[in-house]
């Protein structure tokens, strides 16, 4: 038996199998250099007029990022806090003020018929709707200024709809809203992102057939799978609507064919 | 207000237009926000077997909601 020469007498790499052969880099790191994306290694573009040098590798850079947007976020966070801290001392300071109690806002006859609708509710003192009035309007406030929040940190000047939505979505005690206020901008990236198909649909999508097909039988009009043919689906259905012929053709019934048994 | 002074300004329906396409469902979420902290009351005011629902019942479903920022300021209307 020869034991001399095993890994290069057939040809072999004499690295294959060998663990720790090559240079060793840390895990979650990227040897490659993307230089043709990043320009040379070292370079992290300042603004879009300068360019300054480093000298430091791409992981490095991508970590300064991450901290620079975490810092930012921060930054943001910690902003909101102050606005928020400002505008409670705001409220109290307007309710110490107060001395006319009767004038609100907000009608208490409507906030009263809200609560009635709550089958449980017997009966309500005289106090509650009164301090829904000035709740209600502090909700609204909070909700404008937290949504506000969100529009200026996408750098804009007008509140819109997933300002608010975002407002909802961020703040815990904001979570009852959710169902309420639907994430339109979500909604639309989701519909972007869906595939579509290439025939061209015509009518309203209550008027197209649907049929279900079990995974393994889903296949090309007569094409044979798993000993059966397998049919067109929209063959076997009657149609008790006009379609458009070129949307869709029927194709003529598959020939039968012939299986030539094993034992023959 | 002078009328001269009145000109300067965007008139209020216009405004309150702009608004409305902005936040719609204003009047929606507030209406979920009383149904939301009545219900707690309510549920609140059976398990203590009483019948009406008074300030103090509020306040204390909005501090075990999270919304206890709301309660000092609105302590002044007890």
């Amino acid at each position: 038996m020869d034991h001399q020469g095993h890994g290069h007498g057939h040809g072999q790499n004499p690295s294959m199998g060998v663990v720790g052969n090559g240079p060793q880099f840390p895990y979650g790191s990227n040897p490659y250099q993307a230089s043709h994306m990043t320009g040379s290694p070292g370079m992290v573009v300042a603004s879009p007029g300068t360019i300054q040098s480093t000298g430091q590798p791409p992981s490095t850079q991508l970590g300064q990022h991450q901290l620079a947007y975490q810092h930012m976020h921060q930054q943001q966070q910690q902003q909101l806090r102050q606005r928020l801290q400002a505008f409670w001392a705001n409220q109290y300071q307007e309710i110490e003020k107060v001395t006319d109690f009767k004038n609100h806002s907000l009608p208490l006859a409507r906030i009263k018929k809200i609560m009635k609708a709550d089958e449980d509710v017997r009966m309500i003192s005289a106090e509650a709707p009164v301090i829904f009035a000035r709740a209600c309007e502090m909700f609204i406030l909070e909700l404008t200024l937290r949504s506000w929040n969100h529009t200026e940190e996408n750098k804009r000047r007008t509140l819109q709809k997933n300002d608010i939505a975002a407002a909802i979505t961020r703040t815990d005690i904001f979570d009852f809203l959710v169902d309420i206020v639907p994430r339109e901008d979500l909604k639309d990236e989701v519909l972007a992102s869906m595939p579509r198909g290439d025939v061209p649909v015509t009518g309203p999508p209550e008027a197209l057939p649907y049929c279900y097909m079990p995974p393994q039988q889903v296949g090309a009009a007569g094409v044979m799978m798993g000993n059966k043919p397998v049919m067109d689906p929209y063959a076997q259905q009657t149609h008790p609507y006009n379609m458009a012929p070129q949307l869709w053709p029927q194709p003529p019934p598959p020939p039968e064919q012939q299986q030539s048994s094993p034992d023959q | 207000m002078l009328p001269q002074e009145q000109d300067r300004f965007l008139p209020i329906v216009n405004v309150s237009h702009i608004m409305k396409k902005v936040m719609p469902a204003n009047a929606k979420i507030l209406k979920y926000f009383i149904n939301f902290i009545t219900g707690e009351a309510s549920n609140k005011c059976q398990r203590e077997k009483r019948k009406t629902i008074n300030g103090d019942d509020l306040l204390w479903v909005m501090t075990t909601l999270g919304f206890e920022d709301y309660v000092e300021p609105l302590k002044g209307y007890l």
